[in-house]
């Protein structure tokens, strides 16, 4: 009888707060802990295999040390994070696709699964398609601001925390992050409508920054009125001064609807569409991107549209806490408060979806007026009906 | 109109909050409350997505549930086999030219003239119904026609059979003229082909009897009108009009031109 050690002895599945390494602080983290004792699974496994042909050898310990552990769960933490974003977001373009389709009297997508897998058979057909490109585009910005549109979509959506326990980065000051990064892209919209040496592409870049400077500050002024409200930028802290009071949109009801189709204009769905409007432009700015490049703007697109429904959940209507229902507290492992800012997620993208079937596209002057005098207004009223709450002493 | 006016009176224009844009903004009429009031759209659009959700939509699965036709759906030409006489006026009708007469045998082995089709030809105008005068030609519902060859698109007079057929498939042709209408006879006429008769221009005629042999309905009879200066009997023929159905095969078989049809409508 040989060297021989049981892999029950490889694999303990420690607690993700113990390691010395856990880059959480003192808040726990789901989807860490996930990947971790996936890891430990993997990890140790491996090590336990080494270990026998290799007694008491250098790799397994190194495999299943505080330090391994740690980077190869923030590797997978990261898969982890993108797929659950990835999978809600292929269910939003499932949702978006039947529902236009019943409001349309159609069927929506038939393939597979009630339609769903419609979305996979895209992103294949996508993805066989040949890379075509002119060669009169000016290729640094017009790969740079492809990848950094993309880039930048894929963070937001994976910054917009499902729960108190799955996020990526919890800061004081994440909401203004989250918002900031998600004002980023009309910039590299302009930018890559100029790089392309096309008519339809400037144009829709223009537009897209012009449609920017008209939505963009009654947006800010609302989410300033909102955490000027909870008291705090930290999108914890404002999830959990809904639930210890009302969910915002009752007493800011103002701001909600304000704030409801500004955030359409920012992800720039219809009827905010304008930078690719296309029935005007031939696909706006995303005109010169062809094959695989633009199935990734359409699912960047989508991943805005979903992060717009993510921060109106967090800021309007209670996060992932149900009325009366405090799942900040919730202590399984089972995704139930994950679960329920994704239905609420789902459930804002619907009217979103009714709202795109039910109006016409803006024009630019209208998209301006609308900005600049009907929306503006309505966030200062709303600014100053929170003011008065808080000089009144209500909440 | 308010602002232009006051302005050609040399009054300074108003600004801020009383401003003429703010005061129509008030009257809930203006463009940009319009541009908000984007709720009975939405509303309309909640209607239609309940209704197609607790029902279903207008779109039918095509290959795998059956389509709905009306009655008298044109699809291709259906043909009673005993029920024609083979008067050609489908042949006649046709537009596209695509069918003819070919001989074939009947169920009692004898040869008789039935119409074949070429649906390839066929651009589903269903004058060959509408024009039957026994209502043998029909329309049917069939709309499945692709065949691997052009040859398999010409359909002969058995295979044109088609065994559903409703009243509403027998293609009526119906008339109504503004002079009936003028003269107080608003009916309409269900087939006006059968008023049209062929009529004799007497002096032409040899007596050939080719007219009462090809019609289909042995309609015409051959008359004795005299002798002729050998002593022959001169031999005219007679159309019974109740019987005819103006197929004009007379006309067509006439080697002198004697008949032509009398056109009534």
């Amino acid at each position: 009888m040989g060297y021989y050690t049981s892999i029950q002895d490889w694999i303990a599945f420690p607690d993700p707060l113990a390691n010395p390494y856990y880059p959480f602080g003192d808040a726990y983290n789901l989807p860490y802990d996930i990947s971790l004792k996936l890891w430990n699974i993997v990890g140790g496994a491996i090590a336990w295999l080494i270990d026998l042909l290799f007694p008491g050898n250098a790799v397994s310990e190194w495999l299943v040390c505080d330090m391994t552990a740690n980077f190869f769960a923030l590797v997978i933490f990261m898969l982890i994070v993108f797929m659950v974003v990835f999978i809600a977001v292929l269910v939003v373009l499932w949702e978006e696709r039947k529902v236009l389709g019943r409001a349309m009297d159609r069927r929506g997508t038939m393939v597979g699964m009630m339609g769903f897998l419609q979305c996979v058979a895209d992103g294949f057909k996508t993805f066989m398609k040949d890379n075509i490109y002119s060669k009169r585009v000016d290729g640094m910005t017009y790969w740079w601001t492809l990848s950094l549109i993309i880039g930048t979509s894929v963070l937001i959506a994976c910054m917009v925390p499902l729960s108190d326990r799955w996020f990526v980065v919890d800061y004081e000051c994440g909401l203004l992050i989250v918002m900031g990064l998600f004002a980023l892209a009309p910039f590299f919209i302009l930018v890559s409508g100029w790089s392309q040496n096309n008519k339809y592409s400037l144009i829709g870049g223009l537009r897209a920054a012009e449609m920017m400077i008209s939505y963009e500050i009654p947006m800010l002024i609302i989410i300033a009125t909102v955490a000027l409200q909870a008291g705090t930028l930290n999108i914890n802290g404002i999830v959990e001064a809904q639930y210890g009071t009302l969910p915002y949109f009752i007493p800011q009801a103002v701001g909600f609807v304000t704030f409801f189709i500004c955030a359409i204009a920012e992800s720039e769905r219809a009827p905010f569409d304008l930078a690719e409007a296309e029935s005007e432009l031939v696909e706006g700015w995303q005109t010169e991107y062809a094959g695989m490049k633009w199935g990734l703007i359409m699912l960047a697109d989508y991943l805005r549209g979903f992060c717009a429904c993510g921060m109106i959940v967090i800021l309007f209507l209670g996060g992932w806490n149900l009325p009366g229902v405090h799942l900040t507290e919730w202590e399984s492992w089972l995704p139930v408060p994950e679960l329920t800012f994704l239905l609420k997620g789902f459930l804002v993208f619907f009217i979103m979806v009714i709202i795109r079937c039910a109006t016409p596209r803006v024009r630019t002057d209208t998209i301006l007026n609308l900005g600049w005098k009907v929306f503006l207004p309505l966030a200062i009223l709303n600014l100053v009906i929170v003011v008065t709450y808080k000089a009144g002493g209500i909440f | 109109m308010a602002r232009k006016s006051k302005e050609s009176k040399g009054q300074p224009a108003e600004r801020g909050l009383w401003s003429p844009y703010w005061r129509e903004f008030g009257k809930l009429d203006h463009k940009c409350w319009k541009d908000l009031w984007i709720m009975k759209p939405i509303w309309v659009t909640l209607k239609v997505l309940w209704r197609t959700t607790a029902h279903r939509p207008v779109t039918v699965l095509y290959p795998y549930e059956a389509l709905w036709e009306p009655d008298n759906y044109r699809g291709r030409p259906g043909l009673d086999f005993n029920k024609c006489l083979g008067c050609g006026m489908c042949v006649n009708m046709c537009p596209c030219q695509a069918i003819v007469l070919v001989d074939c045998p009947d169920d009692g082995g004898n040869t008789v003239r039935r119409p074949q089709i070429n649906i390839g030809r066929c651009s589903f105008c269903a004058y060959c119904a509408e024009y039957c005068p026994v209502d043998a030609m029909t329309v049917t519902p069939d709309v499945e026609l692709a065949e691997y060859t052009r040859s398999d698109l010409i359909w002969g007079p058995r295979r044109l059979a088609y065994d559903k057929t409703t009243e509403g498939m027998k293609v009526k042709l119906e008339t109504t003229l503004i002079s009936d209408f003028k003269n107080g006879n608003g009916e309409r006429r269900v087939e006006p082909c059968r008023v049209d008769h062929p009529k004799l221009e007497g002096k032409k005629c040899i007596s050939c009897r080719k007219c009462s042999k090809v019609c289909p309905v042995a309609a015409i009879d051959m008359v004795e009108h005299g002798t002729n200066a050998k002593g022959r009997p001169i031999l005219w023929p007679e159309v019974d009009d109740d019987t005819c159905v103006g197929c004009a095969q007379c006309v067509e078989a006439c080697p002198k031109d004697a008949l032509h049809i009398e056109e009534v409508l």
